[in-house]
């Protein structure tokens, strides 16, 4: 996942930084101020802005108002520092999907980024199961049918943007852009042998299943290519909420 | 009995004050037109007394006996039946007198002499309970004139009195009529003047009316038009009018500052709380632990700052200049001890400093060169030569924002020039530095707290945003002024901003 940190103060944008490549994980780009937000927000690769609203140049409000009017359903998650229910009330009809007050938690601040990007790819909970696969985001732990499957950070991190997705074609290029931040393109070669050893460690659990990510050569990647003639796709196919 | 007078509407004030002026002319009109009756009156009833009293000595003739007597005839007297009556000689010898004659006992005392008034005397009497005008006059008749020699005169004495019921009667009827008059006036131009009032007060009251309606929330004032072009009123309207926009100004001003001061506030927290917060997140090694605790401090460092400069901002501004006890320190070496401070500063920026201090007619350089050669000269001035009214921190806190200010906006391997003039009250120093300059429209903002000229700069090199605003508030409490001019045109030779320090001296 990757993140947009939109914040003047930059020992506090450091810090936020370096807690969510450590913390979840996610890929994470910071700009300085309003302008440099908003070029950055243009490209489509991000799955969540985290917006201070006292910017130099363009202020939040306005960068955020921005977003919506060219129709960017990013989640916003806004960092306030006002007081008063009557700036929060703006925010939130402007277009935000939640904020925090500073001075805040880091551990709270990860776990509402967490939510955000959840729900803005449409899961409810926390652990996503597809096809007796089960991810769980908080515990950043695999399960293939209730064995627990090995990965590295950046193997976990292609398999929880695939199955936020399942059965949809990611290309390389949306998998690279969301796992990393803008310097991306150094990491294309390497993606493909993080897809493929997450492939052997998923296959590994049970070898005698058909590939649960297929390659569509030329295209990209595919979580959950098969459909279960037994079961009913309606209910398995889309990421599932609960244990 | 307690009486306290009751605070009460203007209006309701002005209608008690002017009914109250009306009912005392009306009575006073009553009484104007009673003691004014009464004259015109009894001069027509004291002419009608001679008359009478004339009639009656016109019936006095000669009696018919042999004796020089005469006599009265009251046979052909027609006079009124209350009207009493009575003629004597001069000798007192009675001739004659009404019927009713109530007898020496209900007259007056009168002396037998005659009255000293040719015209006669008059006196008020109580005859049988009712009040009687009398004239008392000595008059002269001539007993048959047709005889030889012209007749003889007789001097006879007469009194003569008339109830004096129907005179005050008349009077009364006509002030009667006017007491009633005025009485009806009031009645009629009371409400017609308490109408009268409430118009010509209602500008008034639609001023308060909308001066009620100004909140910390709705500042809007328009004032009515009559509001102004009521003679007494313009000047109220004006005075609230720009009391209310100087108070909105100072008001929003407030607000902004405490939320701008809330913002970097918490912003500065935020980062600590972070930075340890991170640290805390996992697991680290020793190095780890120990590079994130230098940030940690760092970072506290700079909360420090920026409640030191909260706290210098609160002090300058809040601290009136005390007239008795007035600190005073020596610009020129506060100059020296300033750029000396600076210099570390000026050199990591590149940047040097040139201090020249021109007093009167004599001119003093000490040259230009690299930034520590300015700390070797010495200035020749005595120390109460240019002794400013502040404290020595102050007087470094107010040099050192705005010099800082200017080696921040200085390009690398320029120079700030640094000039000190003196006239015979003011000390002026004069900051000139050839960085990018402040757009026009960013000028009038400069003081304003939090403000950041250059918004592309962070914050980190910004400072905390309060310097400007420290050192107007510390000149400004002796006595002198900030003032900043700024080209930034890089065409231009004279680019950069200059910034003017006047200070009164010290006596």
């Amino acid at each position: 996942m990757r993140v947009l940190i939109v914040e003047d103060e930059v020992r506090l944008a450091d810090n936020l930084a370096e807690a969510l490549r450590d913390g979840p994980g996610f890929a994470v780009d910071w700009a300085e101020d309003g302008n440099a937000g908003d070029e950055f927000a243009r490209t489509p690769c991000y799955d969540l802005i985290i917006l201070d609203l006292m910017l130099p140049k363009l202020d939040g409000l306005s960068l955020l108002k921005r977003l919506r009017a060219r129709r960017d359903v990013t989640p916003v998650l806004i960092l306030t520092a006002k007081e008063g229910a009557g700036s929060i009330i703006e925010l939130l009809n402007a277009g935000a999907d939640d904020y925090l007050a500073k001075p805040f938690d880091l551990g709270e601040l990860i776990a509402r980024a967490k939510a955000l990007i959840r729900r803005g790819k449409g899961a409810a909970h926390p652990t996503l199961n597809v096809l007796g696969l089960s991810v769980n985001t908080l515990e950043q732990t695999v399960r293939r049918a209730g064995v627990i499957v090995d990965l590295s950070p950046t193997e976990y991190r292609v398999l929880e943007y695939l199955i936020h997705r399942p059965r949809v074609i990611v290309s390389k290029r949306e998998l690279l852009e969301h796992l990393y931040d803008y310097n991306w393109e150094h990491h294309s070669n390497v993606i493909e042998v993080h897809v493929s050893n997450l492939r052997k460690k998923l296959g590994a659990a049970i070898p005698e299943a058909e590939p649960i990510i297929e390659t569509m050569r030329g295209r990209g990647y595919r979580l959950a290519p098969a459909l279960d003639a037994e079961l009913d796709p309606s209910l398995n196919l889309a990421p599932e909420s609960g244990q | 009995m307690k009486f306290r007078l009751q605070p009460r509407s203007i209006a309701f004030r002005l209608i008690v004050a002017v009914l109250a002026v009306e009912l005392l002319s009306a009575i006073l009109v009553t009484a104007l037109s009673f003691g004014y009756e009464r004259h015109i009156h009894f001069r027509a009833f004291d002419v009608m007394l001679h008359g009478h009293a004339d009639s009656v000595l016109g019936a006095v003739e000669d009696a018919e006996d042999p004796g020089d007597h005469v006599m009265l005839n009251q046979a052909d007297l027609d006079l009124p039946p209350e009207d009493v009556y009575e003629v004597r000689d001069a000798e007192g010898q009675l001739l004659g007198r009404s019927t009713n004659w109530p007898g020496a006992a209900a007259l007056p005392p009168s002396d037998s002499s005659p009255p000293a008034h040719p015209g006669g005397e008059i006196d008020d009497v109580r005859i049988n309970g009712h009040r009687y005008r009398l004239l008392r006059f000595e008059g002269a008749r001539t007993v048959d004139p047709g005889e030889r020699g012209g007749g003889k005169v007789r001097q006879v004495m007469i009194v003569y009195g008339s109830p004096t019921r129907r005179v005050w009667h008349s009077i009364r009827g006509a002030v009667e009529f006017y007491a009633f008059g005025s009485l009806m006036l009031l009645l009629v131009t009371g409400p017609l003047i308490a109408w009268l009032l409430h118009r010509g007060l209602l500008p008034l009251r639609r001023l308060a009316a909308l001066a009620s309606e100004v909140s910390v929330d709705s500042w809007h004032f328009a004032a009515p038009a009559s509001a102004y072009s009521t003679p007494e009123l313009a000047p109220l309207t004006h005075a609230l009018e720009s009391t209310l926009q100087r108070l909105e100004r100072s008001f929003l001003q407030q607000r902004t500052f405490v939320s701008d001061a809330a913002h970097e506030l918490k912003t500065a927290v935020a980062v600590v709380k972070s930075s340890l917060q991170l640290l805390n997140m996992k697991p680290r090694s020793a190095a780890e632990y120990q590079a994130g605790l230098e940030r940690c401090v760092a970072d506290t460092q700079r909360l420090e700052a920026l409640v030191a400069d909260m706290l210098a901002l609160a002090r300058a501004e809040s601290s009136a200049p005390s007239g008795s006890l007035q600190p005073s320190s020596d610009l020129a070496g506060c100059i020296q001890q300033t750029v000396a401070q600076l210099e570390t500063v000026a050199a990591f920026h590149k940047v040097q400093i040139h201090f020249s201090f021109l007093s009167k007619s004599r001119a003093f350089s000490p040259g230009a060169g690299h930034p520590g050669e300015d700390r070797g000269f010495a200035l020749e001035t005595g120390s109460s030569q240019l002794a400013v009214r502040l404290s020595r921190e102050d007087c470094f806190v107010l040099l050192s924002n705005l010099l800082l200010n200017a080696l921040q906006h200085s390009p690398p391997a320029s120079s700030v020039e640094l000039q000190l003039t003196t006239d015979a009250q003011t000390a002026v120093v004069v900051i000139q530095d050839h960085g990018d300059g402040i757009r026009p429209e960013a000028l009038p903002h400069v003081f304003d707290r939090f403000y950041r000229g250059d918004p592309s700069r962070t914050r980190n090199t910004g400072g905390t945003g309060l310097g400007l605003a420290i050192a107007q508030a510390v000149a400004q409490r002796a006595q002198g002024s900030i003032t900043l001019a700024s080209q930034p045109d890089p065409s231009l030779p004279d680019q950069g901003t200059q910034v003017t320090i006047r200070l009164p001296l010290a006596e």
